[in-house]
């Protein structure tokens, strides 16, 4: 492929991670972060733009005011000796050339507010740099202050709509926050590309859920690349072109035809059951994390909801919290749709390196910090909130709950008395609900899967969240790219856990499923059924993929052959055990499948 | 159109300060008003404070006042004042 593209100057090729299979043709969003603000290119229509020139005069107003406001108490706190800056301040807001500079680029280049002030600002500070003298260069700091506040000011309030996009783009940016994702309209997201993030960090994971090619771990892609240029991504080989010659295009969109052919097609296998060749059933249930997926359930043939990673009905309004008939309106939908096949719905997993609650600070160390099942039980108005929205859901179908990141049983005991407190007083206000709510726990913590006996005897149902118990056993930073080689789901630990785990549930009879990336790879989810899961849930994208594989072996010798990796000793040869083995065992899905290791 | 020729003489030059103070009081006026740096042409307009900042006019910097307007005469004496008097930075503050 790279012998037949000519490298010209135009076709600037990056390497990075490849997180989501296929190809994308298509032009740049650039998503621009300063601190916790992003603010967004959007092309607006000419009566958009009329608009978005009222939007930037009333911030302009409003900054103005904000400015007299400060220079007052700034005067009377300290003298008028002090608040001059604040004059100097207010005068780049009345500065008549910027605001006709502002306005002249929102009608003429169509764009939003936002960037019109970004990219005005930018380019009078570059003017600001090339003055000899240091005071004079430091002005810079106060335009930026200024059009900061401006910024604020503006995406504090009605912030042009991410998702109302209207035209097919791929998405460039530092990292794609949870919160990006579920503001994105995904109709139009033909691909991602970022700078940082690994294989398995939440920029992939979405990417593949949403079965949208993704390169990741790019580095200064965000500085390489303008909205607007042409952009190509081979997610996976992972790579990116930036502003590709015309061959080098028709090359791509070629081979994305190529691939689109080689896919299964779900439709074919939505009807088929995930049984291996000698007649062992598995079931292959949905990892889900927004609303919008639901639907995507009966494309792909999932078996219910395995994990409903609740929290992301927090992270478009955060700091404000759904209430409870909100939730209960989502969690409602989630019953009716699943029906008997049922849904796990994952108990809020906030902190961490997901948003975190008001009132509670950012940590040092998130990972290990207040967050999930620990973050519920100390905001437990929340927890009760959410306990009641789904016990009242549970009417409509067959919910259940899991409790994320329990490392001790205590802790399960503690939101089993909350859970049944919460069903006396509904009780007793004879509110309506279904009680009969089987309560999980996700065996994410090495603690809890070294106790899973003991855990066994008191919950539910046990779900091994295998992204996070890798990440806790192996004590590697899946989204930092520096260690994100040692993230590896076939360590020996990893398999002797999962099997510790399959013997407590089959000798105390409680059901066990897995959750987690490892669900989806084919390779890996074989692996895992070979030691004894016989519960998969995984992004819906990945199902009719992963259940072809599996219809493909034999279950007896995907045993044995597991009997054989337990005695190995290094991921690589688990690894190169696997790749030699199934092809053989089941070529009829693993020969084409094995050119990756 | 009315034109004369001033030397910053403020210890920090055109600077924030001054550029505010310079920049608010030719505000005042309907004329027009222009600066331009006798050594290298730039010039700026005396109603933008990021233009005024941008011209770097340091201590000893030669600038020609232009207004244009009809209040000209009393824009040009006025601001020549301000220039000269060193944007009241030796006096106290809290004028305007």
């Amino acid at each position: 492929m790279a012998s037949t593209s000519v490298t010209r100057s135009r076709d600037v090729k990056l390497q990075g991670v490849p997180a989501s299979p296929g190809v994308a043709v298509g032009r740049v969003l650039r998503l621009d972060e300063r601190g916790r603000h992003q603010f967004y290119y959007i092309g607006v229509s000419a009566a958009q733009a009329r608009m978005e020139v009222r939007r930037l005069r009333e911030a302009v107003q409003e900054a103005r005011a904000q400015l007299k406001e400060i220079r007052v108490r700034l005067a009377e706190e300290l003298g008028y000796e002090h608040s001059f800056i604040l004059d100097a301040h207010l005068l780049m807001l009345e500065d008549a050339r910027l605001i006709e500079e502002l306005e002249h680029d929102i009608r003429s280049r169509r764009v939003n507010a936002e960037w019109a002030v970004r990219s005005v600002t930018d380019r009078a500070i570059q003017a600001y740099k090339q003055i000899n003298d240091p005071y004079l260069r430091e002005r810079t700091s106060d335009l930026e202050d200024v059009m900061t506040r401006l910024l604020t000011i503006l995406s504090g309030r009605d912030q042009f709509d991410l998702s109302k996009l209207d035209q097919d783009v791929i998405i460039v940016a530092q990292n794609i926050w949870p919160s990006t994702v579920a503001e994105l309209d995904f109709k139009h997201v033909l691909g991602f590309a970022t700078n940082t993030g690994g294989l398995t960090s939440h920029s992939a994971i979405i990417a593949r859920s949403l079965g949208i090619p993704a390169v990741v771990g790019l580095h200064d892609i965000t500085r390489l690349a303008k909205t607007g240029n042409s952009i190509i991504i081979d997610g996976s080989e992972g790579l990116v072109i930036l502003r590709p010659t015309k061959s080098v295009v028709g090359e791509y969109r070629a081979k994305r035809r190529r691939e689109a052919r080689r896919r299964p097609r779900p439709a074919e296998e939505t009807s088929k059951a995930a049984e291996t060749t000698d007649g062992v059933r598995i079931t292959l249930r949905a990892n889900i994390e927004l609303a919008t997926e639901i639907e995507s359930l009966r494309l792909f043939g999932a078996e219910g909801v395995g994990l409903y990673r609740s929290e992301f009905l927090f992270l478009t309004r955060l700091p404000d919290l759904p209430g409870e008939d909100e939730q209960y309106e989502v969690y409602r939908n989630l019953a009716v749709v699943t029906g008997d096949a049922g849904a796990n719905i994952r108990i809020f997993d906030l902190g961490g390196d997901k948003l975190t609650l008001e009132g509670f600070e950012a940590e040092q160390n998130p990972a290990l910090g207040l967050r999930a099942i620990r973050l519920s039980l100390k905001a437990e108005h929340v927890f009760r909130t959410q306990i009641r929205a789904i016990l009242r859901a549970n009417l409509h179908g067959h919910l259940r709950v899991v409790l994320p990141l329990i490392s001790t049983i205590t802790e399960l005991r503690e939101a089993k008395r909350i859970i049944a407190d919460v069903k006396q007083d509904m009780a007793e206000a004879r509110i309506e609900h279904n009680a009969e709510l089987p309560i999980g726990v996700m065996i994410e913590v090495p603690a809890a899967a070294l106790m899973a006996d003991v855990f066994a005897r008191e919950a539910d149902f046990l779900s091994v969240g295998t992204n996070d118990l890798i990440q806790y056993i192996l004590a590697v930073d899946r989204a930092n790219e520096n260690v994100a080689h040692l993230y590896q789901p076939l360590h020996p630990a990893i398999l002797r856990t999962i099997a510790y785990l399959v013997r407590v549930a089959e000798t105390q009879r409680v059901s066990l499923e897995l959750c987690g990336e490892m669900a989806a790879d084919p390779l890996q989810a074989i692996a895992v059924v070979g030691l004894g899961i016989r519960t998969l849930s995984l992004v819906p994208g990945s199902i009719p993929l992963v259940k072809n594989a599996i219809r493909s072996v034999e279950l007896e010798r995907a045993r044995s052959l597991m009997k054989d990796a337990m005695k190995l000793t290094t991921t690589k040869e688990v690894e190169e055990l696997l790749a030699s083995e199934l092809p053989r065992q089941a070529p009829r899905f693993f020969a084409a499948w094995s050119s990756k290791p | 159109m009315q034109q004369r020729t001033v030397t910053i003489s403020n210890r920090l030059g055109l600077h924030a300060r001054a550029a505010a103070r310079l920049v608010r009081r030719a505000s005042q006026f309907s004329s027009s008003v222009t600066l331009l740096r006798e050594d290298t042409a730039e010039s700026a307009d005396g109603k933008s404070i990021l233009s005024v900042l941008l011209l770097a006019a340091a201590r000893g910097t030669s600038l020609i006042i232009k207004t244009e307007g009809d209040d000209e005469d009393r824009a040009l004496t006025e601001l020549v004042e301000l220039v000269e008097q060193k944007f009241g930075e030796e006096f106290s503050d809290g004028v305007y």
